[in-house]
C-alpha cells in the first residue's frame, strides 16, 4: 500500500514537473532575444549579450548546488549533488571562451554583473540551497536541465546557422544539448529517492515553477544591470 | 450534465480506397511526391480512406450532401423521428460556401423541420465544439434533443489543378512537405451524434460526463493553415488582402498547409492537458475503460509515451480504440466517426468510462471529454 502510495506521489510530481515545463517553453518563445533566435532574425550582439548574462549567473552554479548538497540529508542525493556541483562548476569558462570566439573581449565578460533577473535567479537559489534538506531544489535542477536536453542543441545549431560561427563559437549550449540527456535521466533516479511524500512532490514542483519563472526574468531582462 | 449520446451514424463516400490506389483520387504531382506520400503514410499508418471526388476529378457530393447523409444512417436506427430535434450544431474544416455556415446548408438537405444552428469552423477539434453546445442547449433545457454533425471534403483541394502554376510547385511538380504532408493525410466523410436529455429508452447511451477544451494560440503561430499565404517577412497575408484574387491564388493562398515541426512541438502541450485533468481528479487513467482518441499509438514519439508513463497518465494500449488506420483522418468528422463505431462494436457494457481526445494542430487546441455507458433509463 505505501509503495502504492510512492509512486502516486512521483507521478504526481513528474505531471507537475511537465506541466511547469509546458508553461516555461511557452513563455520562452515570446521573450524577445528567443522570438528573434526561432524566427531566424538573431543578430551577433544578441548572441553576444546572451553569452554575457547567462555567464554572470552560471558562474555561481557550482557554488549553490554544493551548498545545497551541504544541507541534504539524504546521502545517495548528496551525492548526486556533489558530483552534480563537480561537473558543472567551471562551465562559465565556456561561455567565456565562446564570447570570445564571438568576437567579444575575455576581460569584458569575466568584469561583468548580473542583470536584474539573474540576481533574482541566483538569489533565490542560494536561498533555496540553505535551507535545511532542500530537496525542492531537484525541481530548480529539472528546469536548468531540461533547458540543456530540450532547447541547448537546436539552438546552438540555430544560432550557428543564423550568424555563421564556428562551433568553437557556441560550445556550451552544444555540449549541454548532447550531455544533459545523461543528466535526465540522472535526475529521474534522483526524484524517485527524493519524492516521498506529497509534501515533497509539491515542493519539487513549487521550486521548478519558481525557477522556471525567475530564469524567464533572466532572459527578458538582458543588459538591465 | 444531463445530456446522453442516444444515437450516432456516419456516412462515407464511395469504396475504400487503398494507399496503392490514392494517386488516382488526388491525382500524382512528381516522383519525390509520391515518396514523401509513402513515408508520411508509413509514419500515419492510414491503409484505406474514402474519397467524395471521383478519379476523373468530378463529384456528387458536397459537405451538406456528406453530413445529411450521415443524418439518414443515425436517423434510420434511431428510435427518434427527426422532427424532435430542436438544435443542430455543425463542424468542418472548410465549408463548401464561404458564406453562409455549414449548418445552413446542412439544414436545407437534413428533412429538419426550423431549428435553432451553429456552425462550428475549425479543424478537427471543431467535432468537439459542435457537441460540447449540442450538449450545454440540451443540459441548459434549451433543447430536449440536438444534433452535432461533422463532415469533411477536403479532396478535393488536393487534386494537381489547386497546385499547378502557383508559388508553392516548383518546376518539377514537387510541393513543399507543408502543402505535400496533407494531401496523404486527410479524407472524406462525415458523421453525426445525437444528444438528448435523457437515455434512449432502450439500448446504451453515453452519458456526457464533461467536455473541456483549450485553445493554446496564446503560445502558437498557426500551423496548419488554408486561406494564406506567407509573405517574404514570414508575415501570414490572408487571402483577401491580396491585391487580386489572382495574384492570392498565384501565392498558393488556397492551399492548406501543416507545419509537422510545430506539430511536435505540441505534443506536449496536448499531454499536459490529460495531466492538468489528472491533476484535477477528472481522469483517472486506470479506471478508462475505452480511449476514442483523434490519433494514433503509433504517432506518438517514444518520448511522449515514457513521459506519460512516468507521471502516471499513459492510458493501457489495449484500452486505446481507434479506426484511423481503416477509415482515414476525417478532420471533424473524426470524433464522431469513433464514437458511431464504438458505439456499434459490442465491447460496450454499462458503467464502462469513455474517454475521448481531440487534438487540433491548427493553431493548437486540446479537447477532452469523459462520458460513462448507461443502459436504457437510468432514471
Amino acid at each position: 500500500m505505501t509503495e502504492v502510495l510512492d509512486i502516486a506521489h512521483l507521478e504526481s510530481a513528474h505531471r507537475g514537473l511537465a506541466r511547469a515545463w509546458i508553461e516555461f517553453e511557452s513563455g520562452l518563445a515570446a521573450v524577445p532575444v528567443i522570438a528573434r533566435l526561432l524566427s531566424g532574425r538573431l543578430r551577433i550582439e544578441d548572441y553576444r549579450s546572451l553569452l554575457f548574462n547567462l555567464r554572470q549567473q552560471v558562474v555561481d552554479g557550482g557554488r549553490w548546488i554544493s551548498r545545497a548538497a551541504s544541507n541534504l540529508e539524504h546521502e545517495e542525493l548528496r551525492a548526486l549533488f556533489i558530483r552534480h556541483a563537480a561537473a558543472e562548476h567551471r562551465d562559465y569558462r565556456m561561455l567565456e571562451d565562446n564570447y570570445v570566439a564571438a568576437g567579444g573581449m575575455r576581460e569584458e565578460i569575466r568584469g561583468g554583473v548580473k542583470n536584474i533577473g539573474s540576481e533574482a535567479l541566483s538569489a533565490f537559489m542560494f536561498h533555496a540551497a540553505s535551507q535545511a534538506n532542500p530537496v525542492g531544489l531537484l525541481g530548480a535542477m529539472f528546469v536548468i536541465e531540461g533547458l540543456g536536453n530540450r532547447m541547448a542543441g537546436p539552438w546552438a545549431e540555430a544560432i550557428r546557422m543564423q550568424l555563421a560561427l564556428d562551433e568553437d563559437a557556441v560550445s556550451f549550449l552544444a555540449y549541454h544539448g548532447a550531455n544533459d540527456e545523461d543528466h535526465l535521466a540522472m535526475f529521474d533516479r534522483a526524484l524517485a529517492m527524493a519524492v516521498i511524500d506529497a509534501a515533497t512532490a509539491t515542493a519539487v514542483v513549487r521550486h521548478a515553477r519558481i525557477v522556471a519563472r525567475l530564469y524567464r526574468l533572466q532572459l527578458e531582462e538582458l543588459d538591465n544591470v | 450534465m444531463r445530456a446522453y449520446v442516444t444515437g450516432s451514424g456516419q456516412f462515407l463516400p464511395g469504396e475504400p480506397v487503398s494507399n496503392d490506389a490514392m494517386a488516382d483520387y488526388i491525382g500524382r504531382l512528381s516522383l519525390q511526391a509520391a515518396r514523401l506520400g509513402r513515408l508520411t503514410l508509413r509514419r500515419n499508418g492510414i491503409r484505406s480512406r474514402h474519397y467524395a471526388m471521383r478519379p476523373d476529378g468530378t463529384t456528387d457530393w458536397t459537405l451538406a450532401r456528406l453530413g445529411a447523409a450521415a443524418l439518414d444512417d443515425l436517423f434510420a436506427r434511431s428510435g427518434l423521428d427527426r422532427r424532435a430535434v430542436g438544435y443542430l450544431a455543425t463542424a468542418t474544416t472548410q465549408n463548401d460556401l464561404m458564406v453562409p455556415g455549414l449548418a445552413s446548408g446542412l439544414h436545407a438537405q437534413s428533412g429538419l423541420p426550423p431549428v435553432e444552428i451553429a456552425s462550428m469552423q475549425s479543424v478537427c477539434a471543431s467535432g468537439m465544439m459542435a457537441l460540447k453546445s449540442a450538449a450545454l442547449q440540451v443540459a441548459a433545457g434549451e433543447h430536449a434533443a440536438a444534433l452535432a454533425v461533422g463532415a469533411e471534403f477536403s479532396s478535393r483541394y488536393f487534386r494537381p489543378g489547386h497546385y499547378h502554376g502557383t508559388a508553392a510547385m516548383n518546376a518539377d511538380g514537387t510541393l513543399p512537405s507543408d502543402a505535400e504532408f496533407l494531401r496523404w493525410t486527410l479524407s472524406d466523410g462525415a458523421a453525426g451524434v445525437l444528444v438528448e436529455d435523457r437515455p434512449a429508452p432502450r439500448g446504451l447511451s453515453l452519458r456526457i460526463d464533461w467536455i473541456s477544451l483549450r485553445s493554446f494560440a496564446d503560445r502558437f503561430a498557426p500551423c496548419m493553415t488554408g486561406g494564406a499565404a506567407l509573405n517574404e517577412q514570414g508575415d501570414l497575408v490572408p487571402w483577401s488582402h491580396f491585391p487580386t484574387i489572382a495574384e492570392a491564388a498565384q501565392a498558393g493562398a488556397f492551399q492548406l498547409r501543416q507545419d509537422v515541426e510545430a506539430l511536435h512541438r505540441m505534443l506536449p502541450v496536448w499531454l499536459g492537458e490529460l495531466m492538468r485533468l489528472v491533476d484535477e481528479g477528472r481522469v483517472d487513467p486506470g479506471g478508462v475503460d475505452h480511449f476514442l482518441c483523434h490519433f494514433s499509438a503509433r504517432s506518438l514519439r517514444d518520448e511522449m509515451v515514457a513521459l506519460a508513463r512516468k507521471a502516471g497518465c499513459l492510458i493501457p494500449e489495449d484500452r486505446w480504440f481507434t479506426n484511423l488506420y481503416e477509415k482515414g483522418n476525417v478532420g471533424a468528422a473524426s470524433l464522431f466517426l469513433l464514437l458511431d463505431d464504438l458505439l456499434r462494436s459490442g465491447r460496450l457494457a454499462a458503467g464502462q468510462t469513455v474517454l475521448c481526445a481531440v487534438p487540433e494542430s491548427g493553431q493548437c487546441v486540446m479537447a477532452y471529454a469523459m462520458m460513462t455507458v448507461v443502459d436504457g433509463d437510468e432514471t
